[in-house]
């Protein structure tokens, strides 16, 4: 029976220098699934690979054995450096559970960052366009999308941020509003200070860079987009700055009360952002409080880092029940899929149609006898049975098919089976549950206690 | 009717009060619109309320003291769309409704307030009371920035930066936002108060009166917060001080004529 598997490594498993052996370029993505579906003979396969992970979803007709084939072939690929036990692996439900966490950035290095989304949906679009998505990845996927949207929108499990660099900057848009135009002045070549300089100048900011070494400061505002400038127009640049990032090694403050009074007075009260990143202190604690003058330093900075790493550890949880309310309803879709349900279903509607029909007739054929009444309903179910017997026929050759499940998708979506028709205990006694018939796995109706 | 229609628009109001603050103090983002809906809800019925209280159609219930207060309430509303459309500050509504709740309740208490006397029919005086209520609306909207500022920039200043901080817009757009609506009420603050004075003069009354007075003070912070934001720059805490100041002088100048109404003297 066709299920699920999942195979792959990320930042949970492996350090960086594993995980980079087995990363696919984008431009890559649709060749290599190709050829890994081929060889590893899965009847879907889907690629997902980023710096945190690289991971193989596929279906098979026998799981066991594609997750075996699956890991051979990326552990091939890891070469012998790396044992295949930094490789895990998924079956069944455990599988389409493992990547609503996955796009609901719950299994990110950072909880709750937003590009894990984007990356699985270009995967995903790769492996449609290189025809290696069916049924089965396509509805997981979708669903997975859905999952991970309700999880944006009704946890705040991506609010605030969490890195330093991305909190000077939003802190910056809550004083300025608008950044497009606005200037940073980058004080000192410190790795952290370039970083959050960096991030600014993304956000359309102009970058001016000063440094006691003019080398050093060509240097990085060649890097970064910015232009150097020597370190006697300190006073002026900090009249034209709207956000100052510090992180001189001076081993004294460098903005001090004096310097800046003087410096307020010229701006004319226009908001300043200060960010001290530099460790001993570039800047007097003491202009903090100065009109319009804002100052954070590292601690602050780490301090809100934590503080919403720990608002997002708290939504996380709420976002574990929205993955087991998507599970659960992808469950019932995938029940939809068997075939004894579905012909149950089917005969029924087609039974509902022709009684109906006959309700209807009766009461106006008023000179009918009761043989002649029997007639009458013998061949609505005769023309039923008709109807019904080649579908019932081709669905039950069909559904062991490796397309089997899109065969029963459509028979569903042509005549309006709802799901819920299909309920397994509305279908148990039901007389044509046989052998041949398409099941849950073990892992759909409950933990599989075999998967890792 | 009138009533019902009374109380079911200050229930709206004091619904979408809660449904804001909730929004600004917790997030609850399942149902983001909610808030601005109950908020134009509300904003529905006082229109419906207003034209019952409305003396011929098409004409602004402007009689006296209380009919003046519901209409700036509803003004107020009106321009707090306006603005959150424009500006993206749908949050401001946290700080709006609360305001046009208070100036509609306290138009409620005008069973007690005798109309202005005397009713003299006159141009003047209708162009005066309108100028004054947009002057008004513009000052409320400017106080609600201002005191969004001020709530946003002590959050920045004590690090607490989840939850309210969030949500509030930027120091820079309040700050815009403060300042233009200063810009749109001054000029009409002034045709407001010399009109008025000029409708004093020829209906022959000369007596000094404490709204008068109160109008006097309103009028020079509101000049000084321009004239500082302008030649010495004056940005942010400050100029959100003085705004705040200045709102709270036309709201005495209100009261002044309510008491003044509700003790019978012209």
């Amino acid at each position: 029976m066709r299920d699920f598997v999942v195979v792959g490594l990320s930042h949970r498993t492996a350090p960086v220098e594993v995980r980079e052996r087995l990363a696919v370029a984008p431009q890559d993505l649709e060749r290599e699934l190709r050829e890994i579906a081929a060889h590893a003979r899965l009847e879907e396969a889907l690629l997902i690979s980023t710096c945190n992970r690289v991971e193989l979803y596929a279906t098979s007709a026998n799981p066991l054995q594609a997750t075996q084939e699956a890991k051979q072939t990326l552990a091939k690929r890891l070469g012998d450096a790396a044992g295949d036990e930094v490789l895990y692996q998924e079956r069944g439900i455990d599988v389409v559970r493992h990547l609503f966490r996955v796009a609901s950035s719950l299994d990110s290095l950072v909880v709750g960052e937003p590009q894990i989304l984007g990356q699985v949906k270009e995967a995903f679009d790769a492996a449609t366009e290189a025809g290696t998505v069916g049924t089965l990845l396509g509805r997981c996927f979708t669903q997975a999308f859905a999952t991970a949207k309700r999880v944006r929108n009704e946890t705040g499990i991506a609010e605030g941020t969490v890195s330093v660099s991305s909190i000077a900057c939003e802190l910056a848009k809550k004083i300025f509003g608008n950044l497009e135009g606005r200037r940073t002045l980058l004080l000192g070549a410190g790795e952290m200070g370039e970083s959050a300089a960096r991030s600014l100048r993304q956000t359309g900011t102009h970058l001016h860079v000063i440094n006691r070494s003019e080398e050093r400061a060509q240097a990085l505002a060649e890097s970064c987009d910015g232009r150097a400038v020597p370190y006697e127009h300190l006073t002026t640049e900090l009249v034209e700055a709207d956000v100052v990032i510090a992180s001189t090694a001076s081993p004294k403050f460098i903005l001090t009360p004096q310097l800046m009074k003087g410096v307020v007075r010229t701006r004319r009260h226009r908001p300043l952002f200060i960010i001290d990143i530099a460790v001993p202190r570039d800047v007097d604690p003491r202009v903090g409080n100065m009109d319009n003058v804002f100052v954070y330093d590292v601690d602050d900075l780490q301090q809100v880092a934590e503080e919403n790493l720990a608002v997002r550890a708290r939504e996380a949880a709420l976002a574990e029940h929205i993955v087991e309310d998507e599970v659960e309803s992808f469950l019932t879709w995938r029940r939809s899929l068997e075939l004894a349900p579905t012909i149950v279903a089917l005969r029924k509607r087609f039974g509902q149609v022709a009684e109906e029909e006959l309700r209807r007739a009766l009461p106006r054929l008023q000179s009918l006898s009761e043989p002649d009444r029997a007639v009458l309903e013998a061949m609505s179910r005769s023309l039923v049975n008709k109807l019904l017997h080649q579908p019932m026929t081709e669905l039950k050759a069909g559904a062991g098919a490796p397309d089997g499940a899109l065969l029963i998708d459509a028979v569903r979506r042509l005549f309006a089976l709802s799901e819920e028709e299909a309920r397994p205990s509305e279908t148990s006694t039901q007389p044509i549950a046989e052998g041949k018939v398409t099941q849950l796995t073990a892992a759909a109706t409950g933990p599989t206690g075999e998967s890792k | 009717m009138k009533a019902g229609l009374f109380i079911a628009t200050a229930a709206l109001y004091a619904i979408a009060c809660i449904l804001y603050l909730s929004q600004l103090t917790r997030g609850s983002d399942k149902a983001p619109r909610m808030p601005g809906t109950v908020f134009v809800a509300a904003l529905g019925a006082h229109l419906a309320f207003l034209l019952l209280e409305s003396p011929s159609p098409g004409e602004l219930p402007l009689a006296d003291i209380a009919q003046i207060l519901s209409v700036s309430s509803f003004g107020i509303g009106i321009a707090f769309l306006l603005a959150s459309y424009r500006m993206n500050v749908t949050i401001l509504g946290a700080f709006v409704a609360p305001l046009s709740l208070m100036l509609f309740l306290a138009s409620g208490l005008g069973s007690s307030y005798a109309p202005v006397p005397p009713r003299v029919e006159s141009v003047m005086l209708t162009l005066h009371i309108v100028a004054n209520v947009m002057g008004l609306v513009a000052f409320a909207l400017a106080f609600v920035s201002g005191f969004a500022y001020l709530l946003q920039e002590r959050l920045l200043r004590r690090r607490q930066l989840t939850g309210a901080f969030q949500r509030l817009p930027s120091l820079g757009v309040l700050d815009t936002i403060g300042l233009r609506s200063v810009l749109v009420g001054f000029p009409l603050l002034t045709f407001g108060m010399v009109s008025g004075t000029f409708w004093l003069v020829r209906s022959g009354g000369s007596q000094f009166y404490v709204s008068q007075a109160l109008g006097l003070v309103a009028w020079a912070i509101f000049a000084g917060v321009i004239v500082l934001r302008v030649a010495a720059g004056w940005q942010g805490r400050k100029a959100a001080v003085g705004t705040m100041l200045g709102f709270l002088f036309t709201l005495l100048v209100l009261a002044g004529y309510a008491v003044r109404a509700a003790g019978g003297g012209a």
